[in-house]
């Protein structure tokens, strides 16, 4: 398994509905060829060094992620097609990424949401006893 | 010759010695996405600052060099600055 890190720039002018479709995409593309996500770190919309195709801003998200060398050249394709995407840009952290390592950060997240899901489970609760 | 003796120590009294700030601080990491950190090895025009002039040692200043490259390319530093 390698460990890769990608970057990806997309337009300024999509709707959040867009925006968190095109972003899920990616990371179910990430799954669908049996890589593993570590984290997906969205910056938001930033102001560009430079104008991209008219646009002088855009959304950048950085996503750690393992997979097998091939996982790359289908993720680029579905960058290149995808024309909300602006650049991207995938850079080699490590040739033997150890997993164990990075999983505990992983763990930690399924904690998170964990929590977060009981917090609604319980306000649920809370909604349905006070109907 | 006796002038030129001195003139040549004068010169040499100027000659200060850099030292790489990567070496010299272990916790400054070069990343492409950490802007600030290339922003101080950038010119104004956005060129990247020689290593006579940064004092930045040859191995760091390869990896300066690949990390601005790799921003410019997403837009997070330009290529020229007018």
């Amino acid at each position: 398994m390698r460990y890769y890190e990608t970057l990806y720039l997309l337009k300024p002018n999509l709707t959040d509905e867009d925006y968190q479709d095109t972003v899920n995409k990616f990371n179910n593309l990430i799954d669908q060829y049996k890589g593993v996500r570590i984290k997906v770190d969205e910056w938001g919309k930033k102001t560009l060094a430079y104008e991209v195709k008219k646009f002088s801003k855009g959304f950048y998200i950085l996503v750690h992620y393992c997979g097998e060398p091939e996982i790359n050249d289908k993720l680029n394709r579905a960058f290149k097609l995808d024309d909300k995407v602006l650049k991207y840009q995938t850079i080699k952290l490590s040739d033997n990424a150890n997993l164990e390592e990075l999983k505990p950060k992983e763990d930690e997240g399924a904690e998170i949401i964990d929590s977060e899901n009981k917090e609604q489970v319980i306000l649920n609760q809370e909604a349905d006893n006070g109907v | 010759m006796a002038f030129n003796q001195s003139k040549n120590s004068f010169k040499r009294t100027y000659h200060r010695r850099k030292i790489c700030k990567f070496c010299a601080d272990s916790s400054l990491v070069i990343d492409y996405k950490e802007v600030k950190t290339l922003l101080y090895f950038t010119t104004e025009r956005g060129k990247i600052t020689p290593c006579r002039i940064s004092g930045t040692c040859a191995k760091h200043q390869r990896r300066l060099a690949q990390a601005i490259k790799r921003a410019r390319k997403m837009a997070l530093l330009p290529y020229t600055n007018v």
